[in-house]
């Protein structure tokens, strides 16, 4: 029975999920340690240990564990705090101020004491050297390795621990580049070092020295921490594989996130959008809108098939080209802060009161009224049963902070400035999935959401009224929906070579050994990693626009087509994709179109952990309930005594009429009056518009009996 | 009826969300770089009376470009305004900004009742006249700028004028520019579908209280905002150099400022008379450029509605440099923004200097075409790396560096610099901060950047506008001035060439060094007052040389 552990370090808690095939996964939550996050990967496995029966030690539980996949927060952290390494870079004479001048964005046109970005290599270790390729890559000037000794010497005296190295047009030829990586192999050796053709070979000056330094940066820090989490594991006797979870939504074995260590910079919350799809599946889906409510975010992604990713990505205001999951964040979470403008309106956020002194009823010091004071004063959190009871809330303190900050100034009762609140967090958040989904081209009415984070599916409801969503599904591991997420992905590498050419008369044999080039390197890496044959697959995209257009559509190349060299079927590709994202094809215009960039993801199909198959329980989930507790009903706008079900006991089959609440130690559900609840066969709750039955799947076998 | 405060939130949530929706349904749907690239569009809601409810503008000069139109338009139909109609507009004489924005105003209908407007207008590649996409530093009246389009139906209850359609169209050059406008009507439709979502969902009566409430919270937040500045009367002056006719023209804006409790006054009336040439602003663009620069002094977080604008007042007499008035032309007039804005932070610096920012870099842009030796093919080149220098200081915040015109603020982004290399045949040389460019100061200016190119074909032509080449920006309250800005030309023969910066230079040869400096911001307070460790960490930066950090920051060590 292969055991399988998702390890998501968070800000405040570090999730668990253990798999065993067929078995029910186990979720377990431990608070984080910030400062070495491997103590806490310790400690909650320590404890899952102990949790064994019969209770283990962690050395007699560590050698049992077949794989370990973790998301780490180390490389973020690093960046949003800047605390990651001294770096100097060097770069083509003239343009060293690129990194730093972002292409003149200010992203707050009205608002003048907005600053920009401390970038993260100060301008005295930024060196320019003489050395120069044309666009085509044609050498203009040599290289000047006198240059280039001269920023290892400041380098040297300044103690720089990372060095990059990017010049202009490399993407057409490396060469410059490499002779420049030589010299600094040689003379600073234990520095860590990125070099942008090995990291990102595509074209636009801007992002890949971006994307470069950025590698730079938090490549020392996350190479400290793998030792740290190495070791430890090493130590107690784990001899599994261990996967790093990547920003693309698959995973890596350590020694590439070492070197690429900027794979991980969305890390943490890539393993959702997967996870999405696994539960839309259970009811026939394939397309899903995952959100995740958080402490001081709330997360939205889009997944069609697969989830969908970005090569513009961004952090903290960073551009990074490498592929990342698209994944929208908006200020709104369990600890925004409600609060009055000038013009007397209520809002939320984006303010947050986080986890130190969080929300008001922590009791921990906090005075602002957040999301989390409201929903205890509307009664969808038990004070008693918070964490499953392992931290009280203070209802008084919440009342107090909504009354003197929200009621008071609004001429309110303080449920009414609760319910206030509620409501504009909820419309917040739904304004939000909706800017995702209408940007890449779809309507949100179509999709199923899936709703995690402890504090999600306490929201979900309204937030599906506004956008018309009539299912949504709350898995039993919501609150750790990216660790699990973690267990389902493959090992994926991201490859890119820049190949400017037009469609109608490129040269397909160019194009052919680029490909074959890459899958090369994508097959010599899955070897590395032990990956099977039989388990390997790979798919080539091409980035293509119309001829005068800025930005390229990255679409899917069928398959075969290359070797087809079947130029119909790629233009064709295009146009459809084209027309999806944009609402219009040049096709029968006949306008040009061009190839920017040719792309290759290299696959090895990793291990899944086999669903469980819940027992059919019945319809009834008379069993669950644990009694009633007054809340507040939005379609109603009042209070009401609702009927409060015990979510561990529910079982698949259970039916439940909105509204209720389902609670879980982890989550609670708030299922409004619009909306019933059922029970799948995945264990998840349905929660579906009344009368919208027919959009949930029972599995028709075990619904018969 | 009474006002829901909550609800009262949710709308002014619900109406941003609608602009903004419509401005993506722009991005996505045009297909002139100007638009879906550079974003030169607004997007807009308006009651039945054509007040604004709320807008999304890609770029602050385009603030206050699409609301005078409404209220025009709709007494111009009077009741003639229908279910299906679809109304063009770009004139203007008739409270239109600039000739190439063109834009459509839709009128929404509930229980057949006008209830609303949707509105967009977008920077149209052409637009006729007497150059193709209406750059013409020749022209003298609107007529050789472009087509005029004073209030028209294009949609009448619902079936397209074709004839109508084929009239304008007939006019303009490119065909990109049909499509455009089928976008601007998209987006329009899809407001209109939203609005009828939200008043269908909670009732007219609801819309109508609350869009009032609405309305009334904002003008209280503006009107707080004002009260803060003392009473008074204050005035300020810009100036702008060379007409495009009389070498050595020099006009001067000059604003006098009224504060009144709660209201605020912008008068214009000494403003210089219009020039000759295209040196000349329309009401509405100078008027915007008004509203933006209050918009940066105040909070960011005012919503953009009929509310925010309610406390001010602006007076522009028809014949001056800003309103030229019939048949005058104005292609320069959003242009005109930053020696406008340079008169009101002067005006306003003594009594809110903790608000206003020192003089922002003023534009000087180029534009290189060409055909590329290598590929065959022309190229078009708009210079925005070249074109960004800093922005003014202020108190407590240093200018940004390389931020580009006021009007803009950051909006408009660098071409990279490996697409520029593909997309021209030019090899760029240098794109840096110019040490020493930004006016000292305890707050300094932002920084401007210096940029060098090969140009890389025979025969290219390159035009420029703007200004900032005669007076940098200026510091405040002790602070240094920005540097200014310059393009010049330097042949293959070593001859060297300075263009005017409104100029048309044809034949430069394959080889030239085209070389450009956009100047930094002006400084904020004494130079010596400045952080010693700051200022010692910028001489190691390099972007305060030694004998600057002790000629004009007085560092001892």
């Amino acid at each position: 029975m292969t055991l399988k552990i998702g390890i998501d370090v968070g800000g405040t808690f570090t999730d668990f999920i253990v798999t065993r095939d067929g078995a029910e996964p186990v979720i377990s939550k431990t608070l984080s340690t910030p400062a070495d996050p491997s103590i806490a990967v310790v400690e909650g496995l320590t404890d899952i240990a102990a949790s064994q029966t019969p209770a283990q030690t962690l050395e007699q539980f560590a050698p049992t564990i077949d794989t370990i996949v973790h998301g780490t927060t180390v490389a973020t952290n690093a960046v949003l705090t800047r605390t990651g390494a001294k770096s100097g870079l060097i770069t083509t004479r003239g343009v060293r101020d690129a990194l730093e001048m972002r292409r003149g964005i200010r992203e707050e046109q009205y608002n003048n004491r907005y600053t920009n970005v401390v970038p993260l290599v100060p301008r005295r270790l930024r060196a320019g050297v003489a050395g120069r390729l044309d666009r085509a890559g044609r050498e203009v000037e040599a290289l000047s390795l006198t240059d280039v000794r001269s920023a290892i010497d400041i380098f040297r005296k300044e103690g720089v621990e990372a060095v990059s190295i990017c010049f202009m047009n490399a993407f057409a030829n490396p060469a410059h580049e490499r002779a420049a990586a030589e010299l600094v192999k040689k003379e600073l050796p234990d520095a860590y070092l990125t070099v942008s053709t090995d990291l990102l070979p595509s074209i636009r000056f801007y992002e890949r020295v971006s994307t470069t330094a950025l590698n730079s940066y938090v490549g020392p820090k996350l190479n400290r921490y793998l030792d740290q989490l190495v070791g430890r594991l090493k130590s107690v006797g784990f001899r599994g594989v261990l996967l790093i979870m990547q920003s693309n939504g698959g995973v890596v074995t350590p020694q590439i996130a070492r070197e690429q260590a900027a794979l991980t910079l969305l890390s943490g919350p890539a393993g959702g959008p997967g996870a999405g799809l696994h539960y839309a599946g259970a009811h026939g889906q394939d397309k899903a809108i995952t959100v995740d409510m958080g402490g001081t975010s709330f997360e939205a992604s889009v997944a069609v098939g697969t989830p969908m990713l970005v090569t513009e990505g961004e952090i903290d205001r960073l551009k990074t080209a490498l592929p990342m999951l698209d994944i929208h964040t908006i200020g709104a979470g369990g600890g925004s802060i409600g609060w009055i403008d000038e013009g007397g309106l209520l809002r939320m956020g984006p303010a947050s009161a986080g986890a130190d002194p969080g929300p008001a009823c922590y009791g921990k010091g906090g005075e602002l009224p957040t999301t989390t004071d409201a929903n205890v004063v509307l009664g969808y959190l038990d004070p008693g049963y918070f964490a499953g009871g392992r931290m009280k809330l203070d209802p008084d303190a919440a009342r107090r902070a909504i009354g003197t900050h929200i009621a008071k100034p609004m001429g309110f009762t303080v449920e009414d400035a609760a319910a206030g609140m509620y409501r504009v967090v909820c419309n917040n958040m739904a304004q939000g999935v909706r800017e995702v989904t209408i940007k890449r081209g779809f309507d949100p009415r179509e999709f199923p959401m899936i709703a995690a984070g402890g504090a999600g599916p306490i929201h979900s409801c309204l937030i599906c009224a506004e956008l018309e969503i009539p299912l949504q599904i709350v898995p039993r591991e919501s609150s750790v929906l990216c660790a699990f997420g973690m267990l389902l992905s493959d090992l994926k590498h991201d490859f890119v070579r820049t190949f400017v050419a037009r469609l109608e008369n490129m040269s397909w044999a160019r194009l052919g050994v680029l490909v074959d080039e890459m899958a090369a390197e994508g097959a010599r890496l899955l070897e590395e990693e032990g990956v099977p044959k039989a388990r390997r697959g790979g798919i080539v995209k091409l980035d293509c626009r119309y001829i005068k257009q800025y930005h390229e559509v990255s679409f899917t190349v069928p398959e075969d087509a290359i070797k087809r060299r079947d130029e119909q079927a790629i233009a064709q590709a295009f146009h459809a994709e084209h027309e999806r994202l944009f609402g219009y094809a040049l096709a029968e215009e006949g306008t040009p179109v061009e190839i920017i960039n040719v792309r290759v993801q290299a696959i090895g199909a990793t291990d899944r952990p086999r669903p469980r198959t819940e027992p059919w329980g019945g319809e009834d989930a008379a069993h669950a309930l644990k009694g009633r507790r007054s809340m507040y009903i939005p379609e109603k706008k009042a209070f009401e005594p609702v009927p409060v079900y015990d979510g561990h006991a529910l079982r698949h089959g259970n039916r439940i009429t909105g509204p209720a609440m389902i609670e879980e130690v982890t989550t609670a559900v708030f299922v409004s009056a619009a909306y019933d609840l059922a029970v799948d066969a995945l264990g998840s709750f349905a929660v579906y518009r009344k009368g919208r039955e027919d959009l949930v799947r029972m599995r028709a076998e075990e619904a018969v009996a | 009826m009474n006002i829901d405060p909550i609800l009262l939130s949710v709308y002014a949530r619900t109406f941003k969300s609608i602009t903004d929706e419509m401005s993506i349904s722009m991005e996505k749907t045009t297909r002139s770089p100007i638009l879906c690239e550079a974003k030169d569009y607004v997007t807009g809601l308006y009651d039945a009376e054509g007040r604004m409810l709320e807008q999304t503008e890609n770029l602050p000069i385009l603030a206050f470009s699409l609301a005078p139109v409404c209220k025009y338009i709709i007494k111009y139909f009077g009741d003639d305004i229908h279910p299906g109609d679809v109304i063009f507009h770009n004139d203007v004489f008739s409270l239109g900004n600039q000739n190439n924005d063109v834009a459509v105003y839709v009128p929404v209908f509930h229980d057949g009742k006008l209830v609303a407007w949707t509105a967009v207008k977008g920077h149209q590649a052409d637009i006729g006249g007497a150059v193709r996409g209406g750059y013409n530093p020749n022209a003298v009246e609107v007529w050789q700028e472009g087509l005029r389009i004073p209030p028209v139906k294009i949609y009448d209850k619902g079936k397209l004028r074709k004839d109508v359609w084929d009239l304008i169209f007939a006019n303009i050059r490119l065909d990109i520019v049909q499509h455009d406008m089928k976008a601007e009507i998209g987006a329009c439709k899809v407001g209109e579908r939203r609005m009828l979502e939200l008043i269908k969902k909670y009732g007219m009566e609801s819309f109508e209280a609350h869009k009032l409430a609405l309305f009334e919270a904002t003008r209280k937040m503006m009107e707080a905002e004002i009260e803060k500045i003392p009473n008074g009367v204050y005035s300020g002056e810009g100036s702008v150099y060379y007409d495009g006719r009389h070498e050595g023209s020099k006009f001067k804006i000059r604003v006098t400022i009224t504060v009144e409790d709660r209201h605020i006054k912008f008068d214009y009336t000494a403003t210089d008379p219009r020039t000759d040439g295209f040196v000349n602003g329309t009401f509405t663009s100078s008027a915007s450029a008004t509203i933006l620069t209050l918009l940066q002094m105040v909070n960011p977080d005012i919503p953009h509605n009929e509310g925010m604008v309610e406390p001010v007042e602006i007076v522009i007499p028809e014949g001056t440099i800003l309103n030229a008035g019939y048949p005058k032309a104005t292609t320069f007039g959003n242009h005109l923004c930053p020696p406008n804005a340079d008169a009101i932070q002067r005006a306003l610096a003594p009594v809110m200097p903790d608000r206003v920012t020192a003089g922002w870099n003023n534009l000087l842009c180029s534009l290189t075409t060409g055909t590329d030796p290598e590929k065959n093919e022309p190229y078009v080149d708009i210079g925005f790396m070249g074109l960004k220098g800093g922005s003014g200081a202020m108190q407590g915040t240093d200018g940004y560096d390389h931020i580009g015109m006021i009007d803009a603020s950051g909006g408009v982004l660098d071409q990279d610099y490996e697409m520029f290399e593909q997309q021209t045949p030019h090899r760029l040389l240098r794109h840096e901060y110019i040490t020493d460019s930004a006016g000292p100061g305890q707050w300094r200016g932002g920084l401007g950047v210096e940029t060098i190119f090969e140009i890389g074909s025979e025969d290219t032509q390159v035009v420029t506008f703007g200004d900032g080449d005669f007076e940098p920006a200026f510091g405040l309250f002790g602070g240094g001035d920005g540097t200014l800005n310059f393009i010049r030309l330097k042949f293959p023969d070593g001859r060297e060439v300075t263009p005017k910066n409104k100029d048309l230079l044809v034949g430069v040869p394959k080889g030239t060094i085209y070389h450009q400096q956009a100047g930094g911001g002006g400084g904020y307070g004494d130079p010596k007052q400045r952080d010693r460790a700051l200022v010692r960490e910028e001489v190691r930066n390099g972007v305060v040389s030694d004998k600057a950090a002790r000629e004009k920051y007085g560092l001892k060590d």
